[in-house]
C-alpha cells in the first residue's frame, strides 16, 4: 500500500515536471537570416570620415558619452556581427570625460529652457583651448568643424583643437585632414562631410567673416569631394557616403520663430506689430515666417532692449535684429541651392564608384515633419523632438541611432549584407532635469 | 442525413474574421474538445456554451475549475537577429457553474462566473517595443444568472443576463529621459463594468443529432476614473500632472455560434462549433484624461478590428462508466488586420489542439482535466500608429482541472 501511494506521488511529480519542461522548452521560435552575411562588403577594418556629427559631438561639445554613441560607433557594433573588426575612437579618458564641456538642460519652466555649461572634468591642456592629445590608432576620424574645403588646408590642423589633438607635434599645421585620413588600410569607409560647407555660412546668419563660414563654391566642392572619394576607394575599398541635410531641417533655425517673438512682444506691448530685421542685402524690413532666426538669440538677452534712442531691439525699423542673427528668405534660397548642388555631386560620385548612399537629406526632411520608429515619435522640435541635442544642430544618442540605421539600410541595400539595425529604443533623447 | 448536415456546415463560406483577447477556456470538458460543445448538453458549463441546453441536463450540479494559462509570445524586430520573449506569467482563467431545477419540472436555473476575455503579457521594461507597451493585464469576469426552459422534449431555450467586471492595467515606457538616461513610464489602471446577455436554443432531433444556435451579446465595458500615473522627470510634471484619472471604453464583442452534436456511437459524441465573433465593435482604444495638458492630449488609437471566426471540432468518448476521454482540433481567424497588430494582442490566425479526461469517482463526484494548446501563426507586421516593426509568434499552453458535484 505504501509503495502504491508513493508510486502515484512520483507519477504526479513526473507529470508536473513534464508539463513545466514542455512549456519552458516549447518557446516560440522566429527564424531569421539577419546577421549572417557581409554580402559583397568587407567590414574587417572600417573608418569613419566626417565632421562633428561623425565624432559624436552633441549638446554644443565633444564629450565621452556622445563619442560612445556616435553613429559610426553604433554602425561598427552592428558590423561586428557580420565579420567587422574592432573600431577605435579617440575617446576622452574617464577623468576628462567632459571633453570640451557641453550644455545641459538645468531647468525647464513653462516650456522655457535654461541651459548650463558643464565645466568639470574637461580635457583642455592649456589656456589656449588646446585639448589633451590622443595617440594611437583612430578609426572614428570625425573632426568637429571639418569642411570639404578645409580638409585640404594643412594650417587648419593648428587652428582646430579636435584635429590638433590627434596630430603629432610635427604634423600640426603641416598635415591636412585629407592627408591624415589616408594610408589606413581600411576595407570599408563612411564619408559624411560637407555639412559645414553650407551650415557654417547659415549658422552665422549668412554672413561670411572667415574660412569657417564661407559658402564653398559648387565646383570647388565637386573637385575636392571627388579627391576625397578617390582617396578613400583606393585599393578597391567599399563604402557609404551621406548626403548633406537641408540646413532648415534643424531646430537651430526653427525654434525662435518670428511669430513666437512677436507674441512675446505683444504680451508686453499689445501695439507691437512687426519684428524688424536687417537682411543680407543690408535692407531693413518687417520679418516674415520665411525668415529664420538662430537658436541662440533666445538667450542672447537682446530682444526688446531699448537702444540709446529708446527704440526696442528688433521691434523698430531703426533698431532691427542684425543680419548675423537672421537667415533671411533670400539667404535660405541661396544655401538650399548650394546644398542641392553638393548633394547631386555626392550622389553622382557615389554612383560612379558604386558606393552606397545614406540619404540623410531626405531622412531629416521626414524627421522635420515627424516620424514614428519603434513606438517613439521623433521630430525636429528643439528639446522635445528627441533627435537633436541641446545645441539644435547635433544629434542626441537617439538621433545617432536612427541615423545609423539610415546608413545600415543603405549599406545592406547596396552590398547585399544583412547587418542588423540598431535598436533605437536603447538610446536616449534629451535629458530632462528631475 | 448526418453527413449532409455536416458538409453543409463545413462548406459554409469562411466568415471573414477571431480571437484577439478572447479566452476559450470556459468548461473543462469542452476545453478538452477544443472549445466545441454548444450543441451538447454535457454539463453545467452549458450555462456559458448554450443556455438552451441547460434544461436538458439530467442532474443538478455545481462545478469549479481553473486553467492556468501560459501565453508565450516572442518578438523579433525587423532587421534584428535578437528574439525577445515575454516573461513567464501565469494568467488564471477560471470557471464556476451551478445548475439547479426541480427534477419533475421543465425548467432549470443556472449561474455562471467565467472569464471570456483577458490578456496577460509582460514584455519587460527594456524590450525594443517598450514605447508601445511594456505590459498589459486585462481581465473580464462575467457573472451570468440564467433561466433555461425545455419547451418540448426536442427543444430547449435559455437566456442569461451578463454582468461584467473588468480590470485593466496597461503600462508603457515614455520616450522622455531622466538625467541618468532612463525612460519615463505611464501606468493606466482601472476597473469597469458592463452588461449584456447570452441566449441559446438547443434542438435534439429524433436521430439524436443535436443543434445549437447561441448568441452572446457584446458587452461594452466602461472604465471610469481609472488612475493615470506618469513617471516623468520633475521638470515635466506640469505636463503630466500627478493624480490624473482617465475614462475609457472597452467593447467586448458579441459571438454568434452554430453548433452540431452527433452521436457516433452509444459512448462517443462528436461536436462541431462555428463561431462568428463580432469584433468590429473594437474600432479604437481611447483614453479620455480628466486633466489635459499640451503634452497630454486625449488619445484615440485606431484598432479597426474586423470580425473574427473560429471552427472547432471535438470528440468525447466514454471509455468506461467512470472514465471519459476527449480530444479536439480547431482553427480561428484573427480579427486584427494588417497594420494593427500590437504587442498587447500579438494576434494572428491560430491552430487549436486539445485533449482531456474525466473521471467519476462516485456518481456524484467527478474530476475533469484538460490540456489546451494554441499555435498562433507567425506574423510580420509594422504597426501603423506606433511604427513597431517586427515579427510576432505566440504559443499558448493551458492545462486545467475542475471538480464537479452532482445530485
Amino acid at each position: 500500500m505504501v509503495g502504491g501511494f508513493q508510486m502515484r506521488k512520483y507519477t504526479f511529480n513526473w507529470f508536473l515536471a513534464a508539463v513545466i519542461l514542455l512549456a519552458a522548452a516549447c518557446k516560440p521560435d522566429i527564424d531569421t537570416a539577419v546577421a549572417t552575411s557581409a554580402g559583397q562588403a568587407n567590414f574587417s577594418k572600417y573608418i569613419a570620415v566626417g565632421n562633428s556629427l561623425t565624432s559624436g559631438f552633441a549638446d554644443g561639445g565633444l564629450y565621452l558619452e556622445g563619442q560612445k554613441v556616435a553613429y559610426p560607433n553604433l554602425i561598427a557594433a552592428q558590423m561586428a556581427t557580420v565579420g567587422g573588426g574592432s573600431f577605435t575612437s579617440p575617446f576622452f579618458t574617464d577623468a576628462q570625460a567632459n571633453g570640451s564641456g557641453y550644455l545641459t538642460l538645468s531647468a525647464l519652466i513653462n516650456g522655457s529652457p535654461t541651459l548650463t555649461n558643464v565645466t568639470s572634468n574637461l580635457a583642455y591642456r592649456d589656456a589656449a583651448g588646446r585639448l589633451t592629445k590622443y595617440t594611437g590608432e583612430v578609426q572614428n576620424i570625425g573632426i568637429p568643424g571639418m569642411r570639404v574645403d578645409l580638409a585640404f588646408a594643412a594650417p587648419f590642423g593648428a587652428a582646430n583643437p579636435y584635429l590638433e589633438r590627434l596630430l603629432t607635434d610635427s604634423q600640426v599645421g603641416t598635415v591636412s585632414y585629407f592627408q591624415f585620413i589616408q594610408g589606413r588600410n581600411h576595407t570599408f569607409f563612411s564619408l559624411w562631410l560637407g555639412n559645414n560647407d553650407a551650415l557654417g555660412y547659415a549658422t552665422n546668419g549668412g554672413v561670411t567673416t572667415d574660412a569657417t563660414n564661407v559658402l564653398t563654391d559648387k565646383s570647388t566642392f565637386a573637385l575636392l569631394y571627388s579627391n576625397l572619394v578617390n582617396a578613400l576607394t583606393v585599393g578597391g575599398a567599399k563604402g557609404v557616403v551621406a548626403t548633406i541635410p537641408d540646413v532648415t531641417a534643424i531646430p537651430y533655425f526653427n525654434t525662435v520663430t518670428v511669430a513666437a517673438l512677436l507674441n512675446a512682444a505683444k504680451a508686453i506691448n499689445p501695439a507691437a506689430a512687426a519684428i524688424y530685421i536687417q537682411t543680407g542685402t543690408n535692407t531693413v524690413r518687417a520679418a516674415t515666417a520665411e525668415d529664420l532666426i538662430r537658436l541662440p538669440f533666445q538667450s542672447a538677452g537682446l530682444f526688446g532692449v531699448p537702444n540709446a534712442s529708446g527704440l526696442p531691439y528688433g521691434l523698430h525699423p531703426l533698431n532691427p535684429i542684425v543680419n548675423s542673427w537672421v537667415l533671411d528668405k533670400d539667404e535660405i534660397i541661396k544655401v538650399k541651392d548650394y546644398v542641392i548642388s553638393y548633394n547631386s555631386t555626392i550622389k553622382s560620385l557615389a554612383d560612379s564608384k558604386g558606393l552606397a548612399i545614406a540619404d540623410t537629406y531626405s531622412y531629416l526632411n521626414q524627421v522635420k515633419t515627424g516620424v514614428v520608429v519603434q513606438g517613439v515619435g521623433i521630430n525636429s522640435s528643439f528639446i522635445t523632438g528627441g533627435a537633436f541635442s541641446l545645441d539644435g544642430v547635433h544629434l542626441t544618442p537617439r538621433g545617432n541611432a536612427v541615423i545609423a540605421n539610415v546608413f545600415i539600410d543603405a549599406i545592406n541595400g547596396k552590398y547585399g549584407s544583412n547587418m542588423p539595425t540598431v535598436n533605437i529604443t536603447e538610446y536616449r533623447g534629451v535629458k530632462f532635469p528631475n | 442525413m448526418k453527413k449532409i448536415l455536416l458538409s453543409v456546415l463545413l462548406s459554409a463560406p469562411l466568415w471573414v474574421l477571431g480571437q484577439g483577447f478572447q479566452v476559450n477556456l470556459q468548461g473543462q470538458k469542452q476545453i478538452g474538445m477544443a472549445g466545441a460543445g454548444s450543441a451538447l448538453a454535457l454539463d453545467e458549463a452549458s450555462v456559458f456554451f448554450n443556455p438552451g441546453a441547460v434544461s436538458f441536463l439530467e442532474k443538478n450540479s455545481i462545478s469549479a475549475g481553473v486553467n492556468p494559462l501560459l501565453f508565450k509570445s516572442a518578438f523579433q524586430r525587423t532587421g534584428s537577429n535578437v528574439t525577445e520573449d515575454v516573461k513567464n506569467k501565469i494568467a488564471p482563467p477560471f470557471e464556476f457553474y451551478a445548475v439547479w431545477g426541480p427534477k419533475s419540472n421543465r425548467w432549470k436555473l443556472g449561474l455562471g462566473v467565467y472569464t471570456p476575455f483577458g490578456g496577460l503579457v509582460d514584455w519587460g521594461d527594456n524590450w525594443s517595443g517598450k514605447y508601445a507597451l511594456t505590459s498589459l493585464n486585462l481581465k473580464a469576469i462575467y457573472v451570468q444568472p440564467t433561466l433555461s426552459v425545455k419547451i418540448t422534449d426536442q427543444i430547449g431555450i435559455g437566456a442569461g443576463f451578463v454582468y461584467n467586471h473588468g480590470d485593466v492595467n496597461l503600462q508603457r515606457a515614455l520616450p522622455v529621459n531622466y538625467p541618468d538616461g532612463r525612460s519615463g513610464k505611464a501606468t493606466l489602471d482601472g476597473t469597469g463594468k458592463g452588461y449584456g446577455w447570452n441566449a441559446g436554443i438547443y434542438i435534439k432531433t429524433l436521430s439524436n443529432v443535436t443543434f445549437a444556435i447561441v448568441h452572446k451579446s457584446k458587452v461594452v465595458t466602461k472604465l471610469e476614473a481609472g488612475s493615470a500615473e506618469f513617471d516623468v522627470p520633475n521638470s515635466l510634471r506640469t505636463s503630466f500632472p500627478s493624480g490624473n484619472t482617465f475614462n475609457a471604453e472597452l467593447p467586448l464583442p458579441a459571438t454568434t455560434s452554430l453548433g452540431i452534436g452527433i452521436p457516433l456511437s452509444k459512448s462517443t459524441l462528436l461536436a462541431f462549433d462555428a463561431s462568428w465573433v463580432q469584433w468590429h465593435v473594437y474600432q479604437d482604444l481611447s483614453f479620455d484624461y480628466a486633466t489635459n495638458t499640451p503634452a497630454l492630449a486625449d488619445t484615440k488609437s485606431a484598432r479597426n478590428y474586423r470580425d473574427g471566426s473560429s471552427f472547432k471540432l471535438g470528440i468525447n468518448h466514454q471509455a468506461s462508466d467512470k472514465l471519459a476521454l476527449r480530444a479536439g482540433v480547431g482553427y480561428a481567424f484573427s480579427p486584427v488586420q494588417d497594420g494593427y497588430v500590437t504587442p498587447e494582442a500579438p494576434d494572428a490566425d491560430r491552430y487549436i489542439l486539445s485533449a482531456g479526461a474525466g473521471y467519476a469517482f462516485t456518481p456524484k463526484f467527478e474530476v475533469n482535466a484538460s490540456f489546451f494548446f494554441e499555435d498562433v501563426k507567425s506574423r510580420k507586421q509594422k504597426n501603423i500608429e506606433t511604427g513597431l516593426d517586427g515579427t510576432f509568434k505566440t504559443l499558448v499552453y493551458a492545462p486545467g482541472i475542475s471538480l464537479t458535484y452532482k445530485w
